[in-house]
């Protein structure tokens, strides 16, 4: 008792140390056992773990598939080069010869103004209006592919080209592109706030089951208290129910996900198949399965440390 | 052991369960503590088992002051005693074993010394065959029986019952005390609050009696001014 008052077979440190193990040990096997036990409760609030965190766990998924396809996009961005009409046919030859050697370009596509008209008689419906024109309104035409890289780098490369003199108007086909990564990127913050909201739910969630149980083991926790159990032996198999119920929720979140992904991944070979597009669902990589467990992991213990914390001291012997 | 120097407990709402009491039980002690219905026994009980605090006086448990103990050190302190309830206090969702050794996990002692050590306090008050049965299937006097088992499978130095006998009939309590008075035999301190006198007499052990929250019988109390003046 008192630092001379040594008790009588005080177990050794190191069977003190294993026991403590096996402690720990046999909490995480006793709270797996209440589970077992009361398989409803558990069951349903793993269930509402599991569906709320889907849903960021489902649009990240979608972000990230955006992303991928707009990424497709960029990469195949072409800037057009309208030449001027006094631009003859060899000096354009000339210049679509220039451009191909430049570092930034993978490679270009001329048009001549005689194939342009020809091509607008025949798919405009205007032909006989057309044969009418004493002169060829289009002009010749350079199609320029960019080397993969940033906006940056095919904003530049669009300004060397619409510097030079034989071009008229060079246009860039991406301001629509860049609308959408302006979407994406707005969406990609509110899948951030959701995933916050959610996670605060979450934690709510666990919070409120690991008080209920809090709540239904009092005359155990009075008991052992009154023999002498200290605060972190009482807390123990708490928190551990808590990470357990993250644990599952995080697995049956990820289950939900992935047979959405399979729902959808199916019609969508077809469409493939019918339109020979390449166009391929990505779903969760080994990576974002590791950090959606832990982080739901995480939240179930945070979740019962709030409520171990809140309610446990509360209880005394009286 | 136990050491009690003008202690007075005003329960919140301010009704007075113990009056300036002082008393001394020395190591290896035993004796009864009496009084009528509300006469402040559980109190004092409560106090030495760190269930409640003394309004004002001292309070020492091994020389240790209870009055303001640190939160974390509690446990320790408790660690020493061994507690027995008028209502058992078991565990309705385990059997008799697990209770009973319950005291030796929190402690962290190996299984097979809780196994060892379990059984032998089982076998101490006559139960050692109920180790796997549930408590609720036990009789009354086995349950308590159950209780004292828990209370002393840790060995602990001083043992403390509130009214362990108040539920049972006289051939049974007459069982459980003696299990005390065994206890005692072998080094124990122990405490036993209780009002049949009758059995207190038979038992021939000193008596502290409340009144009201006073102490107005003490046999112990010679040896009270001899701590007195070695305190000051
Ligand atoms: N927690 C409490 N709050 C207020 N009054 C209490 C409390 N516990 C006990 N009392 C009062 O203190 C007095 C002594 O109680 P107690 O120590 O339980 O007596 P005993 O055990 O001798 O019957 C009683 O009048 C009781 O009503
Ligand atoms: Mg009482």
């Amino acid at each position: 008792m008192a630092g001379s008052n040594v008790r009588r077979d005080r177990p050794a440190t190191s069977n003190r140390i294993s026991a403590y193990l096996l402690h720990h040990l046999k909490s995480l096997l006793f709270s797996l056992d209440k589970i077992y036990q009361a398989p409803t409760t558990t069951i349903m609030t793993v269930a509402v773990i599991g569906i709320t965190l889907s849903l960021p766990g489902g649009f990240y998924l979608f972000l990230k598939n955006i992303d991928a396809i707009s990424g497709d996009f960029r990469s195949s961005s072409q800037i057009s080069l309208y030449l001027g009409l006094d631009v003859s046919d060899k000096k354009a030859r000339a210049l679509e010869k220039q451009i191909t050697e430049m570092a930034d370009v993978t490679s270009t596509r001329f048009i001549s103004r005689e194939s342009s008209l020809e091509e607008f008689r025949q798919n405009s419906g205007f032909g006989k209006s057309i044969d009418t024109l004493s002169s060829n309104p289009l002009p010749h035409t350079i199609i320029v592919e960019p080397v993969e890289g940033d906006t940056f780098m095919v904003r530049n490369l669009l300004n060397t080209l619409e510097a030079m003199p034989e071009v008229d108007i060079a246009k860039l086909d991406t301001e629509w592109l860049e609308r959408l990564y302006t979407i994406i990127e707005i969406a990609k913050r509110s899948v951030i706030i959701v995933t916050i909201l959610f996670a605060f739910a979450v934690l709510l969630i666990i919070g409120n089951t690991i008080r209920l149980d809090i709540q239904n083991r009092y005359q155990e926790i009075i008991v052992t208290k009154l023999i002498g159990a200290t605060d972190a032996f009482i807390r123990r198999p708490f928190l551990y129910g808590g990470i357990w119920y993250g644990l599952l929720g995080g697995i049956i979140s990820w289950l939900i996900v992935e047979i959405g992904y399979l729902a959808i991944a199916g019609p969508l070979d077809r469409l493939n198949l019918l339109y020979q597009s390449d166009m391929n669902l990505i779903t969760f990589s080994f990576h974002d399965f590791i950090i959606l467990i832990t982080s739901s992991t995480l939240l179930g213990l945070a979740g019962s440390w709030i409520a171990v914390a809140r309610h446990l001291n509360q209880i005394e012997p009286t | 052991m136990i050491e009690f120097h003008n202690v007075t407990k005003r329960y919140e709402g301010g009704f007075e369960a113990l009056s300036n009491v002082s008393l001394k039980l020395d190591d290896g002690d035993m004796a009864f503590l009496t009084g009528h219905s509300g006469a402040g026994k559980s109190t004092l009980l409560k106090i030495i088992a760190l269930i409640e605090k003394p309004t004002r006086g001292q309070a020492l448990l091994n020389r240790i002051n209870l009055n303001n103990l640190a939160r974390h050190r509690v446990p320790y302190i408790r660690r020493n005693i061994g507690i027995i309830f008028q209502d058992h206090q078991l565990l309705f969702d385990r059997p008799v074993f697990d209770n009973v050794a319950l005291p030796l996990q929190i402690q962290g002692y190996r299984p097979q010394e809780i196994a060892k050590r379990t059984r032998a306090a089982l076998d101490k008050v006559g139960l050692l065959n109920k180790e796997k049965s549930l408590p609720i299937t036990l009789s009354g006097g086995e349950q308590q029986r159950v209780g004292i088992a828990r209370a002393v499978v840790h060995k602990p130095m001083l043992l403390l019952a509130d009214e362990p006998t108040g539920n049972l009939d006289p051939v049974l309590s007459r069982e459980i005390m003696e299990i005390f008075v065994d206890f005692n035999q072998v080094g124990v301190t122990v405490l036993v609050a209780s009002h049949d006198l009758g059995l207190i007499e038979e038992l021939d052990k000193p008596r502290i009696t409340l009144n009201n929250g006073q102490l107005i019988l003490n046999d112990l109390a010679d040896t009270e001014q001899e701590a007195y003046s070695g305190w000051k």
